[in-house]
């Protein structure tokens, strides 16, 4: 007998509905195929859905069995589709069948079968359920671990299985299932362990100032000085001050962390604003995207957040440059054999690098030991390009010995991230409201275009000349003069601020590009 | 027959090598160079012949002007030039040029590759005493400085044409420096830097010698402090020092800068005040000229 079962294959962030055809052939020599382009992964379904269906205490059928999944040209990967196959043999064997009002049409199979015949956690639920939402009034029937997923998408009902010994008995009538609750995405933030606060970091007050300039506007920083100085720390402490997510940014993260398969068994949303700090020996796959199937890389995975780079001219050249595209377009593009793949990469970069080589130059006591052309060639490895899209350049200096200490008299001001966090929101609110007429993903002053800034600029007359006057001095390119306005703006929305005044403009000039 | 191949033949060989050199230096992409022919013989290198054991040739890269060797100057020092090299090193040339003086180095990089660069740069004219072979082909950086010095009407001289630059040919270098200038200031030196071996040559010549006093916590400064210390070079001080205090700094920020160079940080609580009201003053002043940046640090600009 034929069956057939609806399921999806996620193709990046893109989902295409996958026919599960299951036949059970009266006639022929017993065996089990499954074509359809299926990938190691799939083609091993039959060794876990047979021994699945045997410890679920029912038979596997001794006849021909053929599994189509349809389209078939398209590549399909995963174990995602054990359970439609284990319920089709089920199905086309006779050993069960569906009530009347079941419409397999609005139904949806989708999870990893364990040998013991139960439902392991299995990666892109979120998506099922936002596919199963256009379709209107769905059943999805998932592994209980991933369920709370789709639990956020509303209109679909979302029923959580934990053996397939357990939905055979719920299609059977003989067990009730209660479907998942639908959980709205809330507003409310919840709280993050941060591991620095901007308390803990002795002196490095501007240092400090730009970091929330940066998580203000989303302008890529740069901080650079010698080794131990806190850059590193700096940056830990970065997600402390970033603004929540919004429902639906949150939406958005969470789509890539649920194709990717790093949300963790229950968690429902990725709630806090990803930041990524990936070592440098990371490959080119892995920072862009890739794979046979392409899985989004690094910097999908800090789209709406900070990507950190410590040490950035030890990360290869190449993969610097790589980051060019996606820093411009907020998108990175893959093609691979499996087809061509759009993920979201709209992200802050946050670049820490040394000064030389050794890491000493300006160091107040210590001697550096490169030669020039050291320097020269370290340096080299940040191409212009890169610089060129980098908003605020910061300089976090030597503290100190005295400074350090715990009882030592310093009376620097303080901030702490909680403060810090309350101006980034603020600031962001600003933002908000003013590029609530744009109909386009602009969300920060970082992302205006030249025309925005002329449009949203507001600069006084003073802090024009100011602007103008330092553009003689120190040589700008037009980049850089607009990239200044940007910075003056947020510093500006961090001081609620309509126009761009002087004292804005001015302090903007401090983060200019120096490197 | 056979007299006139002869005679071919003796005219043409001795242009063999000739045309070896101007291939070359082709070859390099780089201006040509040129022998002096009898340097004994030129008034302007007559200092040259003081020296115990003068060089037996010289070569050049550069046009020729006698002029740049009246008052010349040799600025030299350490490989590893800190930030306060730098900055000495900024304070003396202009005052050289704006006294006509020749700035003379050794053109290896640090302090010697510095004061060209600065020399070149503010429009002066300077000499680069190379302890290597004049043909040697230079890479990036170098070559661009080389370039430079050429073009602003300075000189490259060496007394070698093919040698590769080794231990024993830069103190053969610095020899040639000394006797060339009428005065050596050594702007930072560690103990046993080369520079020192520069000063011991002038003094034998008896020029005068002058060291920049540094912090005694820092190890380039350690030779330069020990020639003051030993009364071998007079101690060089910034004669502006004094003209500095005479116009009082009314603004507490250039009031801190005139003692101590300190980063945005160390000003903001220094003054108490925010960072980034800090940020935006110096930013004015930084426009306005009246301080510079280096490496974070805020310096009050020179009078002069």
């Amino acid at each position: 007998m034929l069956v057939k079962l609806r399921s999806i294959a996620n193709l990046g962030l893109e989902t295409v509905a996958v026919d599960v055809e299951v036949d059970v052939a009266a006639l022929g020599f017993p065996g089990f195929t499954i074509v359809g382009l299926p990938s190691k992964a799939v083609e091993e379904a039959r060794e876990r859905v047979k021994t699945a269906i045997v410890n679920s205490k029912m038979d596997f059928p001794a006849k021909k069995i053929t599994v189509n999944l349809a389209p078939a040209d398209l590549p399909k990967d995963g174990a995602a589709y054990d359970l439609p196959i284990a319920l089709g043999v089920l199905l086309g064997s006779g050993q069960l069948e569906l009530p009347d009002d079941m419409d397999l049409n609005k139904s949806f199979f989708y999870g990893e079968l364990s040998l013991d015949g139960s439902l392991r956690p299995t990666k892109g639920i979120l998506l099922l359920g936002l596919f199963a939402q256009k379709v209107g009034g769905a059943n999805i029937f998932v592994p209980q671990a991933s369920a709370p997923e789709a639990g956020v998408v509303a209109g679909i009902k979302v029923i959580p299985v934990e053996t397939l010994h357990q939905l055979v008995k719920y299609l059977t009538g003989q067990e009730k299932l209660n479907p998942l609750l639908h959980a709205p995405v809330k507003n409310a933030y919840d709280e993050q362990l941060v591991e620095f606060d901007l308390l803990e970091i002795a002196g490095q007050e501007q240092a400090k100032r730009a970091l929330i300039i940066a998580a203000s506007g989303g302008h890529n920083l740069l901080m650079w000085g010698p080794p131990g100085t806190g850059k590193t720390m700096l940056s830990r402490a970065l997600p402390g001050i970033l603004p929540p997510l919004s429902p639906a940014e949150a939406l958005e993260v969470t789509r890539i962390y649920s194709v990717a398969g790093l949300l963790s068994p229950g968690q429902a949303l990725v709630a806090a604003r990803p930041f990524r700090s990936p070592h440098h020996g990371i490959s080119a796959a892995g920072m862009i995207g890739g794979g046979s199937n392409p899985l989004p890389g690094e910097v999908s995975l800090a789209h709406l957040g900070v990507l950190f780079l410590d040490e950035m001219p030890e990360f290869p050249r190449s993969l610097i440059e790589s980051l060019r595209q996606p820093m411009e377009d907020g998108v990175v593009e893959i093609v691979r054999v499996a087809g061509h793949v759009r993920y979201p990469a709209s992200f802050t970069l946050i670049a820490a690098i040394n000064p030389c080589p050794c890491g000493y130059l300006g160091h107040p006591r210590r001697e550096c030991k490169c030669s020039d052309k050291q320097i020269a060639k370290y340096r080299h490895r940040l191409s212009g390009p890169i610089l060129d899209r980098i908003d605020l350049f910061v300089n976090v200096s030597v503290v100190e010995t005295d400074k350090l200490s715990i009882t030592g008299s310093y009376q620097g001001q303080k901030i702490s991230s909680r403060e810090a966090k309350n101006q980034v929101i603020g600031a962001r609110q600003i933002q908000k409201m003013r590029f609530k007429k744009e109909n386009r993903s602009l969300y920060t002053n970082s992302q205006m275009k030249n025309s925005d800034v002329k449009k949203y600029g507001y600069l006084t007359s003073e802090a024009e000349n100011l602007l103008k006057l330092a553009a003689d001095r120190f040589d700008f390119s037009a980049r850089s003069y607009f990239r200044l306005v940007k910075v003056a703006r947020t510093i500006a929305d961090l001081s609620s601020s309509e126009p761009i005044l002087p004292a804005h403009m001015a302090e903007a000039l401090q983060y200019r590009q120096i490197i | 027959m056979i007299k006139f191949l002869s005679s071919w033949l003796i005219e043409s060989y001795p242009r063999l090598p000739a045309q070896q050199i101007f291939l070359s230096s082709c070859y390099h992409g780089l201006v040509d160079y040129q022998k002096i022919e009898d340097w004994q013989k030129l008034k302007e290198l007559k200092n040259l012949l003081d020296l115990a054991n003068p060089p037996k040739q010289l070569y050049f890269q550069g046009n020729w002007n006698r002029e740049i060797f009246k008052n010349c100057v040799a600025v030299v020092g350490s490989r590893k030039m800190t930030d306060y090299g730098e900055r000495v090193v900024e304070k003396i040339i202009p005052r050289l040029i704006n006294q006509n003086q020749t700035v003379v180095s050794g053109f290896m990089y640090g302090v010697d590759q510095y004061a060209h660069r600065v020399c070149v740069d503010s429009g002066g004219k300077t000499i680069a005493v190379l302890g290597w072979g004049i043909d040697k082909k230079l890479t990036s950086l170098d070559a661009k400085l080389a370039k430079d010095i050429v073009d602003s009407g300075g000189l490259l001289l060496s007394e070698w044409e093919s040698q590769e630059g080794t231990l024993w040919t830069f103190p053969l270098r610095n020899r040639i420096v000394a006797a060339l200038c009428d005065e050596v200031i050594v702007v930072e030196a560690a103990e046993n830097s080369g520079s020192l071996i520069t000063a011991r040559a002038a003094a034998r010549l008896k020029k005068t010698v002058w060291a920049v006093p540094g912090p005694i916590t820092s190890k380039t400064s350690r030779g330069t402090n020990r020639l003051i210390a030993e009364a071998k070079a007079k101690m060089w001080l910034g004669e502006d020092s004094m003209q500095l205090s005479l116009s009082p700094n009314i603004d507490p920020l250039l009031q801190i800068l005139e003692n101590e160079a300190l980063t945005a940080d160390e000003l903001a609580r220094k003054l108490k005040t925010a960072v980034s009201e800090i940020g935006a003053k110096l930013s004015l002043l930084l426009i306005s000229g009246q301080i510079m940046e280096k490496g974070g640090k805020y310096y009050l600009t020179d009078a002069s």
